[in-house]
């Protein structure tokens, strides 16, 4: 459709061929690279030396050991392609068509039903058209700023009361997020801590490839609470409508069985990750004293580095994506049906974009990452969480908690890789 | 078929030529123009296609919805009056040959 070289010297492959070797070898300069001859690709290597475990405790030097040797894996243990350079990442963000959301034997559809982030094009931009402009940047700083302004004053003040030694992470990251996700979403007969459950336990059930009866009678319980707390929100929020998700869906011609399943899905991805965000941001400026003396002395650079914590250690990091035919992705076979993980968390450490990608550094040239993900199915809370933890609560904990380090006579964990954030990080003050 | 002519800062120029109905931005994107990246796919989400478009085709462009206006106010580098999103703009007849300056900075 563009850029068509020139075809002046007629079709290379059926023509006959110039006997000069320089006009031979201009002509075949110009032979374009159709699809077909680059159909061809090297079956996947088999990384069989990946456990859960060790991705769990810390996936970085796994995906740079695949990385350097292809970009597609088959990974018995996960029982997936893994996808980890930049280039394939971003060539199935583009492709929606090849690489579809609407996955088989989905674990999320089991626990949260079937949400917009498991539906292609057109069924999913009905469903994200539904979420209105509750998300967007217009309504984030006509409504929703000034509410977490008062969420990030209360729960600051819960975390200066428990005193030094407090859990940045459970005192204050999670109830934060969650009370800013519970009035977005416009749960008014729920708590917050009704939210954190609702999120781990969904989460949970989505990440459950061992079949835990136990993990699965949790999640179906959180669904029915969710769906007898939408059930009751609902007929509310249409006589008494406000900016928030619950109250737009109110009015919407969207089957009940949806609004179920994509308020789920935004109760998983609406709490954790701008939780994981924020202390995965603060842990690194902790461990990198320069970079947060810069960060004090110019409040704009609170916003790069919120950016480089989600390249750095992008909270979600893997999602699936479903072959629709047969094709070769970055030179490797993928058959139709295939079931990939596209590693987001590798891909935004691929030093084939990313300068000493393994390092935190707000100083590095700017670069888009792919933590968001990437075309239709891009972040739709990307807005919020900026808001959220860049604008609203890092500029002000530095401040009202001066001198905040990490506890010395504590642990810190960071884990995950799925989903990948700090689980401990106690903090003194003062 | 209508034309597109992005100009890098540095004052280089590529053309591609696109298909009627085709966003400035997805021909930026598929033809690996520097400097737009088209985070969201075309929603007016990212603010991640932010181009400059030279004002002899401003009469052309279509209105700015409230979305593009929003995001708009979202960009990296500073919006000016030339500011537009190439999510929204669909090449077309009227706009063949049309020049924009993709900006400094997009993320």
């Amino acid at each position: 459709m563009s850029n068509q070289p020139s075809t002046t010297t007629g079709c290379p492959f059926t023509g006959e061929l110039p006997t000069d070797p320089a006009e031979l070898a201009a002509l075949m300069a110009e032979v374009p690279a159709t699809h077909e001859a680059t159909e061809t690709g090297i079956e996947a290597p088999v990384a069989d030396w990946v456990t859960i475990e060790d991705l769990y405790r810390d996936p970085f030097p796994i995906y740079r050991r695949m990385r350097e040797e292809a970009a597609v894996h088959w990974v018995p243990a996960v029982n997936r392609y893994m996808v980890t350079s930049y280039a394939a990442c971003h060539e199935i963000e583009q492709d929606e068509a090849t690489y579809s959301a609407d996955e088989h034997n989905s674990l999320m559809k089991r626990s949260m039903g079937h949400s917009m982030l498991r539906k292609d094009n057109p069924e999913h931009q009905v469903d994200r058209d539904s979420y209105g402009a509750t998300l967007r940047p217009g309504t984030i700083k006509k409504h929703w700023n000034a509410i977490f302004e008062a969420n990030n004053e209360k729960y600051l003040a819960e975390l200066l009361d428990k005193g030094p030694g407090a859990d940045f992470v459970w005192d204050y990251a999670a109830p934060y997020t969650g009370e800013n996700l519970r009035m977005v979403m416009g749960f008014h007969n729920a708590t917050q801590q009704d939210l954190q459950r609702w999120s781990q336990t969904l989460i949970d059930g989505t990440g459950n490839y061992a079949d835990d009866p136990d993990v699965w009678a949790l999640a179906k319980k959180s669904s029915d609470e969710v769906d007898a707390a939408i059930d009751e929100m609902l007929p509310y929020l249409a006589k008494n409508p406000e900016p928030s998700l619950l109250s737009g869906l109110s009015s919407m011609p969207i089957p009940l069985e949806a609004i179920r399943a994509n308020l789920k899905m935004t109760i998983g991805g609406g709490l954790n990750e701008p939780r994981d965000v924020l202390a995965t941001t603060v842990w690194a400026l902790l461990n990198n004293p320069d970079q947060l003396e810069a960060v004090l002395a110019e409040p704009k650079l609170h916003s790069v580095a919120f950016e480089e914590s989600v390249r750095w250690v992008a909270p979600i990091g893997m999602y699936p994506r479903e072959t629709t035919r047969d094709v070769v992705l970055e030179g490797v076979n993928l058959p139709r049906g295939a079931r990939l993980g596209v590693v987001l968390g590798a891909a935004n450490r691929d030093p084939a974009v990313f300068e000493d990608p393994e390092t935190f550094n707000i100083f590095r040239p700017k670069k888009p990452h792919l933590g968001f993900g990437g075309g239709v199915h891009f972040c739709a809370g990307t807005w919020i969480a900026r808001a959220q933890v860049a604008q609203i609560a890092m500029p002000t904990l530095f401040e009202k908690l001066p001198n905040l380090r990490l506890d010395p006579a504590s642990e810190t964990i960071d884990a995950g890789w799925v989903f990948r954030g700090m689980t401990k990080m106690p903090v003194l003050w003062g | 078929m209508p034309t597109i002519t992005f100009t890098q800062p540095s004052g280089e120029a590529t053309d591609v030529i696109v298909d009627e109905g085709v966003s400035l931005m997805r021909a930026a994107v598929t033809n690996g123009i520097e400097g737009i990246v088209g985070e969201c796919g075309g929603q007016a989400m990212c603010a991640t296609c932010h181009v400059f478009v030279r004002p002899e085709f401003a009469a052309a462009l279509p209105e700015i919805s409230d979305d593009e206006e929003e995001m708009l106010d979202c960009t990296t580098a500073e919006r000016t009056d030339a500011s537009r999103l190439g999510c929204q703009i669909k090449m077309s007849s009227t706009l063949s040959n049309i020049v924009v300056d993709v900006p400094s900075d997009q993320v």
